[in-house]
């Protein structure tokens, strides 16, 4: 692993262009995604038996191989597999699975099935990267409020949930006033403190105004012909862009989207959600291809759980046993882990059966991708896919 | 007078959720003790009423941000802060966390259960709390079973709820564990079904109630803490609130919590005065924090603004200081919310450990929201309560004041706030930009008004407004 | 005495969030039928109206919220059709009554925010009397206003109190057949009845839990025979009045499953069948079992009786905005 210095101090991997550092977007779909009804097996009759609500008709499948294929609004997606940008890891989950949304995302984010964790893995990842936190935007989170994925004790993480406003004083509208007031704010925070407890609160009160003001130079710097969609995940995907684009040192991305919980109107609710989310996602990664980061980036989409085999008549209920999406131009296209039989027999009270821990994924993009040591980050040591070429 | 005025000030932030000016004056006109006396027993709180919460917000505490909103008013209009500070307490050392339970309407009776028992025995605490179906469900009490012991609850009642590591041992454990078999929660099955799936279908959550199943408890002989005898959980948490030990921890906990997050030499002997009330008084918690409230230490000027305010606290403080909220509004979910940024989300506890408290709290995200949050509130010239600041800094002088003597006033009727020789520069800097202000022409919300609320807001930003 | 007998349960749970959908009601709210027989649903946590009818058939749901645009609604609070089939949807935080035909086009909107004649703050109830003049409860102005159906304002009565004819926060409202305005003085705990020009008439209820006795009523419906039927919201129950306001009968609720939940049950065998073994009228400890908490642990009954409504044949549906649902009974 080579490290060299990018602009704030961040320490950047051996990529090719920009700052030499390689990125991950990590995009959460919230709620539970329908695998089944993304990655759709078309030819399998269990299908059908199993949908009689909610199936996608056979003819408007985007299909790829082995009787699979997108639903229909995956199209920006598609157009990305076809170039073999797309990892698919079939089947992804853990042991007993749990179908609890907070419980299964705090899962994820800590990667702790057995335990309450208290660390989160993307987190783990930010203080390896930056170890002794001298860029406060090594990770920066898209949205407000730190997700627990990202939280470690001491890594600094910028939660942005309106980029143009981001930092301190957003209510005050009158700029001459609210500069005052961030120059008294660096003032109060900057005196020497009487004792340990105020001097660390100075320090970071210090971090988060550097931080603010440099993110803030982000949208200045931005232009671009990708013109995005005007939905949240769309604009927070944009924001990521241009925080990537600006050059701040900034390695992990995250944001998310949903919420996929599709326990009612799946048909309507599912299409809408993807299609701005496949758009988003196409939009995002033709702005990284113009800004010529396409080496440097990948995203990682997940969810915290499928969804039940068997629709409720308008909709499906939790389950287990999902699909996860590597994507990037390093990243070698295909499918992995495996697509989980619909046979009764072989479900698992009534769920796809989950076939490869997600930990392996997590483990394939830390060590494959940025160079880490996973285990300790993922919590032990797992097999890797060979998600990524070379 | 003042000095009166700085100590009830600080009693309110550490028994309270800070105070006005006005309530400071009405406590300090009845004295330091007879305050303690109306905290430790409590009266009519006259909060905001329940129909009228309901009655906007249907189904408020259907998920864990309307159900922390729903406790939210009752801390910003209680007449009886430290009822619901007892809750706040108990719920970081009782740590019940949404996200395995599911069932929001489950904790909030847990919390009314601290309401109503937080100030009284530690043992009735204690057993109340083994029957509480949110903490039977969140530690597995309910997979407890004669024969097949599931030590979860006993582990965590003596390690992180009543004792400590270092004293019981890994037999303790199991015997309690044994003693606790058959508390369970009705329906048990349904509910775990439900739960594990986070279900709400076919018609909402359904909230909890205990049971206990005889014929599912081991009523067999067993030795705990050096006692035997055929205990059952009754038995364990009487034994448990005799042992040195458990009056130890609980003070200790007490302490951290109302009086200084490290504890020092002088500490430890406070702690020790505690300890001796929790035995004179049969365990009473009110008995306890009646020592420590009275005591030097706690009055101290070294006590003061020696703790960094909880998220709860600080925002919870703000809004009360500023008057906001004093009638149902659909932002209050957004200061749930806010509170979670900060890193204390009711009913959102990291871990059964609870939140860490003190220098923890600040991080750079949090101290941000921090900082936002308590400016927009103490600046809002539209609050009724800062208006009411306003109205006091005005009359408290004569009518054309300097920016020092501007700062001053803002600064004593907001705490008083103790800020350093560098903050004050600054504030007075900042408050002196336009000269010298005459509040005798001020209009309610004018721009003289919105100048001194500035001001405010900027002191609400300060460093040691984070500080207890 | 008449009572109240149990007909049958409509309704489930749908999953809220971005582009809420499908078959289901999220905190339904009031409800109001057709003249072709639909039943319109609107819901407050999942901003929508629904439309199904009473053989549990799915018809669809528009205008999605909360929003302040034309057409869009933020916190609605009642419904009601006029006789021309053009539904009313008042809105406490719009301070404005939307209207939509049948099939959910939206068809404008009158009210703005204020105290004065034609002006509202907080409105909540609606009703219509047999010229089509809506009667929209003020709710923080503590009176009804009588306006046309499209808004023009005609009179008031009310002023804040407890006395006849003053209100505290009055909620829903009803115009019998012969053409009295009934209306819930939600936190005086009674029913008032007024001639249609606003005269007190009589009313019925005081505080309490007992027979006869109201916890801040939410809601009014009479049948064709004269019976009043109450939505006790506090007492999380509806009673049953005879024409002389004599208290006849009660219920708790007692839903079971509908067609919709048959089909949850289906593909989830696991709720099925540990529900089976369940008690769902569980004993409870005393400090739950006040009326709301029992509720909240009985899923049978009541939990919230927000909106009652007594259709053409004498049925009365009761909405429950916590479960999801409505329940339909008939006089005994």
């Amino acid at each position: 692993m080579a490290h060299g210095n990018g602009t704030n101090g961040a320490n950047g991997v051996n990529g090719k262009n920009g700052t030499g550092a390689r990125n991950l977007v990590a995009l959460q779909l919230g709620g539970g995604n329908d695998y089944l009804n993304t990655i759709v097996p078309y030819e399998n009759g269990l299908y059908y038996d199993n949908r009689p609500a909610i199936a996608h008709d056979p003819e408007r499948i985007l299909k790829i191989d082995d009787g699979l294929g997108f639903r229909p609004d995956l199209e920006p997606i598609k157009r990305l597999w076809d170039e073999g940008k797309v990892a698919i890891i079939h089947g992804i989950g853990y042991p007993e699975p749990n179908r609890s949304h907070f419980r299964s995302m705090d899962i994820w984010h800590t990667a702790l099935p057995e335990e309450i964790g208290t660390e989160g893995w993307l987190g783990r990842v930010i203080r390896e990267l930056d170890p002794k936190s001298e860029n406060v935007l090594t990770g920066v989170n898209f949205g407000r409020g730190l997700p627990r994925s990202m939280g470690v004790k001491g890594v600094p993480v910028a939660s942005v949930g309106n980029l143009d406003t981001y930092g301190l004083y957003p209510h005050i509208q009158d700029e001459e006033l609210r500069k005052y007031a961030l120059e008294s704010f660096a003032m109060m925070y900057g005196a020497k403190g009487k004792d340990a407890v105020m001097d660390f609160l100075g320090e970071t009160g210090q971090n988060a105004l550097k931080g603010a003001d440099i993110i803030r130079t982000a949208p200045g710097k931005y232009s671009s012909t990708v013109e995005y969609a005007e939905n949240p995940i769309a604009q927070d995907l944009k924001n990521a862009a241009k925080v990537m684009f600006a050059d701040l040192g900034t390695r992990i991305f995250h944001t998310q989207y949903g919420s996929f919980d599709t326990h009612s109107g799946e048909i309507f609710k599912h299409d809408l959600l993807w299609q701005d989310t496949a758009r988003a996602v196409g939009d995002f990664w033709d702005d990284v291809v113009e800004h010529g980061m396409a080496d440097d980036t990948v995203i990682f989409m997940f969810t915290e759980f499928g969804r039940r085999v068997k629709d409720n008549g308008s909709g499906t209920d939790h389950g287990s046993g999902g699909a996860a999406f590597v994507i990037g131009d390093s990243v070698r296209g295909g499918h992995y882990g495996e697509y989980p039989s619909l046979e009764e027999k072989d479900l698992l009270e009534g769920d796809l059966h989950y076939n490869n821990d997600f930990r392996m994924t997590y483990s394939s993009i830390l060590e494959q991708w940025l160079g880490l040591d996973a285990a300790p980050i993922v919590n032990g040591r797992f097999e890797q896919f060979p998600i990524f070429k070379n | 007078m003042d000095n009166d005025i700085a100590l009830t000030a600080h009693l309110m932030r550490r028994a309270g959720f800070s105070a006005t000016r006005d309530e400071l004056e009405r406590y300090t006109a009845q004295g330091y003790e007879a305050t303690v006396e109306e905290l430790l027993n409590p009266g009519d709180p006259q909060v905001m009423p329940e129909d009228i919460i309901r009655r906007l917000h249907s189904s408020l505490d259907e998920g864990p941000e309307g159900a922390a909103a729903k406790w939210l008013y009752r801390m910003i209009t209680t007449r009886c802060p430290l009822e619901e500070k007892m809750p706040l307490f108990w719920h970081g050392l009782f740590a019940t966390a949404y996200s395995k339970t599911n069932n929001s309407r489950s904790i909030l009776n847990q919390f009314e259960m601290f309401r109503r028992m937080g100030l009284g025995s530690f043992k009735d605490l204690l057993a109340e709390l083994s029957r509480d179906p949110a903490m039977i469900f969140w530690l597995d009490n309910n997979d407890n079973h004669d024969g097949a012991v599931n030590e979860n609850y006993g582990r965590e009642l003596l390690e992180l709820f009543a004792m400590g590591v270092g004293n019981y041992t890994e037999q303790d454990v199991k015997e309690a564990a044994r003693a606790f078999t058959g508390w369970t929660l009705g329906n048990v099955d349904y509910m775990r079904v439900k739960a594990n799936k986070d279900s709400f279908s076919p018609f909402g959550r359904i909230a909890w109630h205990f049971q206990y199943d005889a014929a599912d408890h081991d009523d067999g002989v067993k030795t705990f803490l050096g006692e035997t005898g055929q205990f059952d959980g009754e038995d364990i948490v009487e034994i448990i609130a005799r042992q040195p030990a458990a009056a130890r921890f609980l003070c200790g906990r007490l302490f951290q919590f109302f009086a200084a997050d490290e504890v020092d030499a002088e500490g430890e002997r406070v702690i020790d005065e505690m300890t001796r009330s929790y035995f004179e008084s049969g365990y009473e918690v009110r008995s306890v924090l009646r020592t420590l409230f009275n005591s030097a230490y706690f009055k101290s000027e070294r006590a003061r603004f020696a703790r960094v305010k909880n998220p709860v606290e600080l925002v919870v403080g703000a809004i009360r200081q500023a008057g906001d909220f004093r009638s149902p509004s659909l932002a209050i979910e957004q200061v749930a919310s806010i509170c979670f940024y900060m890193g204390q989300g009711i009913m959102r506890p990291p871990s059964v450990e609870g939140w860490h408290e003190g220098e923890e709290w600040i991080e750079s995200g949090a101290l941000i929201e921090r900082v936002n949050f308590v400016s927009e509130e103490l600046s809002n010239v539209d609050l009724p309560g800062v208006r009411r600041i306003i109205e006091r800094v005005a009359a408290s002088n004569g009518a054309t004041m300097t920016p020092d003597e501007l700062v001053e006033r803002c600064l004593d009727m907001l705490g008083p706030v103790e800020v350093s020789e560098d903050t004050r520069e600054v504030l007075t800097s900042y408050a002196g930009r336009l000269g010298n202000i005459d509040l005798g022409s001020r209009e309610p919300g004018g721009r003289e008004d919105r100048r001194v609320a500035d001001l405010l807001g900027l002191i609400g930003s300060t460093r040691e407004f984070q500080m207890a | 005495m008449a009572g109240l007998d149990y007909v049958k349960t409509i309704g489930m749970i749908s999953a809220g969030g971005r582009f809420t959908a499908g078959r289901g009601f999220t905190g339904p709210y009031a409800l109001a039928i057709s003249g072709d027989g639909r039943i319109y649903v609107v819901n407050r946590s999942q901003i929508r109206i629904c439309v199904c009818d009473f053989e549990e058939a799915w018809l669809g749901s528009f205008s999605d919220g909360p929003g302040m645009d034309d057409g869009q609604l933020y916190l609605p609070t009642d419904m009601a059709f006029d006789s021309q089939d053009r539904l009313y949807v008042t809105d406490e935080h719009q301070h404005r009554v939307s209207m939509f035909d049948t099939e959910g086009e939206y068809l404008g909107r009158w009210g703005e925010h204020g105290g004065g004649e034609g002006q509202l703050n907080g409105p909540s109830g609606i009703a219509f009397d047999a010229e089509d003049n809506a009667y929209v409860v003020d709710q923080h102005n503590h009176r009804v206003q009588k306006l046309t159906r499209d808004g023009e304002y005609v009179s008031e009565w009310g002023g804040h109190g407890g006395g006849e004819g003053q209100f505290d926060m009055p909620w829903g409202i009803e115009v019998d057949s012969a053409g009295y305005v009934h209306v819930a003085d939600w936190r005086n705990d009674r029913v008032q009845k007024f001639t249609p020009d606003g005269e007190f008439v009589s009313q019925l209820g005081e505080s309490g839990g007992g027979e006869g006795q109201l916890n801040r009523p939410a809601d009014v419906a009479v049948d064709s025979e004269g019976y009043v039927y109450v939505a006790d919201w506090g007492n999380e129950r509806v009673q049953l009045f005879d024409p002389d306001g004599e208290f006849q009968g009660l219920s708790r609720g007692q839903a079971t499953p509908t067609k919709w939940t048959e089909d949850f049950f289906e593909s989830n065998p696991d709720e099925r069948d540990t529900r089976a073994i369940a008690n769902m009228y569980p004993d409870l400890p005393e400090h739950l079992n006040d009326p709301y908490r029992a509720s909240s642990q009985t899923e049978p009954f009541f939990w919230e009786p927000v909106n009652i409504h007594v259709d053409t044949e004498d049925r009365l549906y009761v909405t429950e905005s916590r479960r999801h649902r409505f329940q339909v009974f008939r006089r005994a």
